[in-house]
């Protein structure tokens, strides 16, 4: 009786581990860093790590989409540059183009059209997801180069608030970055769109069976990914102030590790954007912490690589065994 | 010939898949130098007693004697070792490899210097060994720019380059002309005078009446008849292969509504696939399609439901013609398939029984684009009450379902909102029995509602007992129309099965 009840916890143990071994990661790693440094355990860390990860995070978001059915989008970092240049053209303080409506919605227009040419070939066309947004990743950063080498500075204090100012104590960014989270998780736990693209990463014959127009929902993934990438171009030049044609370098990496470490499968059909935004987040206290460790930025990027594989791997094991 | 002991002696051969008896206290013995035809249904065990014999499931039961010796066959390699090779229906061959690669993939002969192939001695053994069979090809000519035919025969002396005692070949001549069947023939010929022992499995009865000395019928995974050659014809071959008692397991309360035509097709094509295909479907009626496999049914769903649009003729969706090429807009038109392949079309197994079966009718529980959840819940609650759905919970995964629920998940989904035609691919294939009961209930309720019934199946009782009307296709042509009072399953079988050697000797002419 006692080894079976025994059984069964170490069984709910190892299913809470399974669900929610994510949130208790990003506890421990927080726990651990704010033991070791008094410097990581302040209220300005605590708020400039979530700085640090508005941008990654809101790309990751868009990211998750097209991972959840089975796609992927590498393009993010060079049509961030792309949409991050077209928006401080607008934004010159003493330029003629100077026009604040128009720095805010030309870079969502410009990652909504990005979307919609990686969507229209990869969905229309029928190329790999992998291929198409490969190819686009190198044109679209030759492209941001050709059109401006030099950063574009001096961009207007009023347009420089969306990045730089905070509501109460919270920097505006991060506000974005929680309404981008709010929306999305309702589009795909509340909506009929969210279903289909569960479905389509699930089994993409079966939703076709079922009637569901594959096409168009992997279209829309693809404008989803593209509008979050506008977005981030645009708390990401307001927040530096300035946009230069090698920004997001990448940051396609930073977003795929987010929503990897959070559980996605990259084979489709799996993944939840509180756990993506839980693994930007995981990302973004060791690169901080580490840093106030003092750790050299190589030695950071061989720890969080690696810390990258074991999270998936532990995963899987984990799933295995559930 | 007979008297010599058998190559290969087989007794009370068992093999269970779940609930499924697969193969049945099957007795077999095949001797040197014969070819031994073997037939049945689809499903009736040949394949499954092949690859026993082949090493793919260890854990049968019974008894196999090679040369009067016992032994355990538990593996493809011990299998190979002990002289025994399969050819399977499906070519297994590296399309960009040459022949002298295929034949010796994973066992290439070695030269001086280890770790690096001959390519002289590979080509001269694959040229004698072509030679023995009657074969000249290049051994350096890559598969992919040989013949189905000749790929074919390559794959048959790949088994025969390690000089099997007993050679099986499974549907070989499947993919075949005339004129290459006749090619294989000789090589077939020429195999048995060196000895070699062959099970020869074919649906095409004429082909094992010309070649067998010997012909064993299986059913049900049950041998229902082994005799020589001069004991059997084709009509007490296929008599043996079908022959039950049925129609009174099948309810059938439902019955045709003669002016109200809810489908019409005709001259439907679609290139290598089927053609002209014409046929009516009335309300409340279910229209059986029988055939052998790659007679094109499914195919025919699959452009009736826009999975793979036809490419001309005329499709009528209750008198007004459509075009359907998407199957987005065959599901507006009132149309559902439930497909043959439930694992890969027609169920998300990751995701739970609820979600599949909301799936297809989201557009009704929804508003505004958003799910009404609570709505959803008790349409798919009642769904799986009223179907007998066993799964833990709403929430579980459909993976972890049995295969016969799955079933009734694939078709329980279009009834949430039920559709105005229903196509059935094999619907009841490799279930157990109460839930192949329960869907063949839904089938009749369903055309008492008056829903437009197609149902393809490759169980001649299953088509007799449910159907109003039978259409047989053969090799993508509709081979015969029976009423339900005039068909029987030899005629049934006949038509979907003799006429391959009638269309043969149509074409020499």
């Amino acid at each position: 009786m006692i080894e079976q009840s025994k059984g069964r916890d170490s069984l709910k143990i190892l299913a809470a581990l399974r669900d929610y071994g994510i949130y208790f990661a990003l506890v421990a790693v927080i726990i651990v860093f704010a033991a070791v440094s008094p410097e990581f355990r302040t209220r300005e860390n605590a708020l400039l790590v979530l700085l640090q990860v508005s941008v990654t995070g809101i790309v990751s978001i868009g990211m998750l989409f097209t991972i959840l059915t089975a796609g992927i989008d590498l393009s993010v970092g060079s049509l961030l540059a792309v949409a991050g240049l077209f928006s401080a053209i607008f934004a010159q303080q003493d330029s003629p183009h100077f026009n604040l409506w128009l720095a805010i919605s030309v870079p969502i227009l410009t990652g909504l059209l990005g979307g919609l040419l990686n969507g229209s070939i990869i969905a229309g066309a029928g190329v790999n997801a992998l291929i198409v947004t490969l190819g686009t990743l190198t044109a679209f950063r030759g492209f941001a180069v050709w059109y401006r080498v030099n950063p574009i500075y001096n961009l207007a204090p009023s347009y420089r608030l969306i990045g730089q100012s905070a509501i109460g104590p919270v920097p505006v960014p991060v506000l974005f970055l929680l309404a981008t989270a709010i929306a999305a998780s309702i589009v795909l736990n509340l909506t009929r769109f969210g279903r289909y693209v569960y479905a389509v990463g699930g089994n993409q014959e079966a939703a076709r069976a079922a009637g569901i127009n594959v096409r168009l929902v992997k279209l829309c993934v693809y404008l989803i990914s593209g509008f979050s990438v506008g977005l981030g171009a645009l708390v990401f030049t307001s927040r530096l102030g300035a946009a230069q044609a090698i920004s997001g370098q990448g940051l396609e990496l930073q977003a795929i590790a987010a929503t990897v470490v959070g559980g996605a499968s990259l084979f489709g059909g799996k993944g939840t954007v509180s756990k993506t935004l839980v693994g930007a987040l995981i990302i973004g206290v060791l690169f901080n912490g580490l840093v106030m460790l003092n750790v050299s930025s190589p030695v950071q990027q061989m720890v969080i690589g690696a810390i990258i594989i074991s999270a998936v791997y532990l995963d899987g094991i984990l799933k295995q065994k559930g | 010939m007979l008297d010599a002991p058998a190559v290969i002696r087989m007794t009370g051969i068992r093999k269970a898949f779940g609930a499924t008896q697969a193969v049945n206290h099957v007795d077999l013995d095949i001797f040197a130098g014969e070819v031994h035809g073997l037939v049945g249904e689809n499903g009736a065990g040949k394949s499954t007693l092949m690859r026993i014999l082949a090493g793919f499931y260890p854990d049968y039961e019974g008894r196999i004697e090679l040369a009067d010796k016992e032994v355990r066959i538990i593996g493809v390699r011990q299998a190979r070792q002990l002289g025994i090779a399969l050819v399977h229906q499906e070519l297994s061959l590296v399309p960009e490899l040459s022949v002298a690669e295929n034949i010796f993939l994973g066992r290439e002969p070695a030269a001086g210097i280890p770790g690096f192939i001959s390519r002289s001695k590979a080509a001269e053994q694959t040229r004698s060994l072509l030679r023995e069979i009657g074969l000249e090809i290049e051994p350096w000519k890559k598969v992919s720019q040989l013949s189905m035919a000749f790929q074919q025969l390559v794959e048959i002396a790949k088994g025969v380059s390690i000089r099997p005692r007993v050679l099986i070949l499974d549907e070989p001549s499947s993919s075949l002309t005339k004129t290459e069947t006749r090619e294989l023939f000789k090589v077939i010929h020429r195999l048995k005078q060196i000895g070699t022992a062959i099970i020869y499995i074919s649906h095409k009865l004429d082909e094992i009446l010309e070649l067998a000395q010997r012909i064993t019928v299986l059913r049900d995974g049950v041998k229902v008849g082994s005799d020589t050659r001069d004991k059997w014809d084709e009509q007490s071959l296929v008599r043996a292969m079908v022959g039950r008692e049925f129609s009174s397991l099948f309810p059938h309360n439902h019955s045709p509504q003669p002016k109200n035509v809810a489908l019409s097709v005709k001259n439907l094509s679609r290139p290598r696939t089927f053609r002209n295909i014409s046929f009516e479907l009335l309300q409340g009626e279910v229209l059986g399609i029988y055939g052998l496999v790659g007679a094109g049914r499914s195919e025919l769903l699959e452009s009736l439901f826009g999975l793979e649009p036809a490419a001309c003729g005329e499709i009528r969706v209750f008198g007004e013609r459509v075009k359907i090429r998407h199957p987005w807009s065959a599901k507006r038109l009132g149309i559902a398939l439930v497909p043959e392949d439930r694992r890969r079309r027609g169920l998300v197994l990751m995701q739970s029984v609820g979600r599949n079966l909301s799936l297809p009718v989201l557009k009704y529980l929804s508003s505004l684009g958003f799910v009404k959840s609570r709505q959803e819940n008790r349409e798919v609650a009642e769904i799986i009450s009223s179907f007998k759905i066993h799964a833990a919970s709403p929430a579980a995964a459909a993976e972890t379902l049995s295969g016969g629920n799955q079933q009734k998940v694939a078709l329980g989904k279009w009834l949430l909102r039920p559709p105005r035609i229903l196509l059935l691919d094999e619907p009841t294939r490799g279930i157990d029995v109460l839930a192949k009961a329960e869907i063949h209930a839904a089938i009749d309720r369903l055309a008492q509602e008056g829903l437009a019934i197609i149902l393809v199946s490759s169980e001649l009782p299953e088509i007799l007992g449910m159907s109003d009307r039978i259409l047989v296709m053969r090799e993508g042509e509709i081979a015969g129309e029976f009423t339900r009072e005039a068909a029987s399953a030899e005629d049934l079988g006949q038509a979907a099965m003799a006429g391959a050697g009638q269309r043969l000797a149509g074409e020499a002419r």
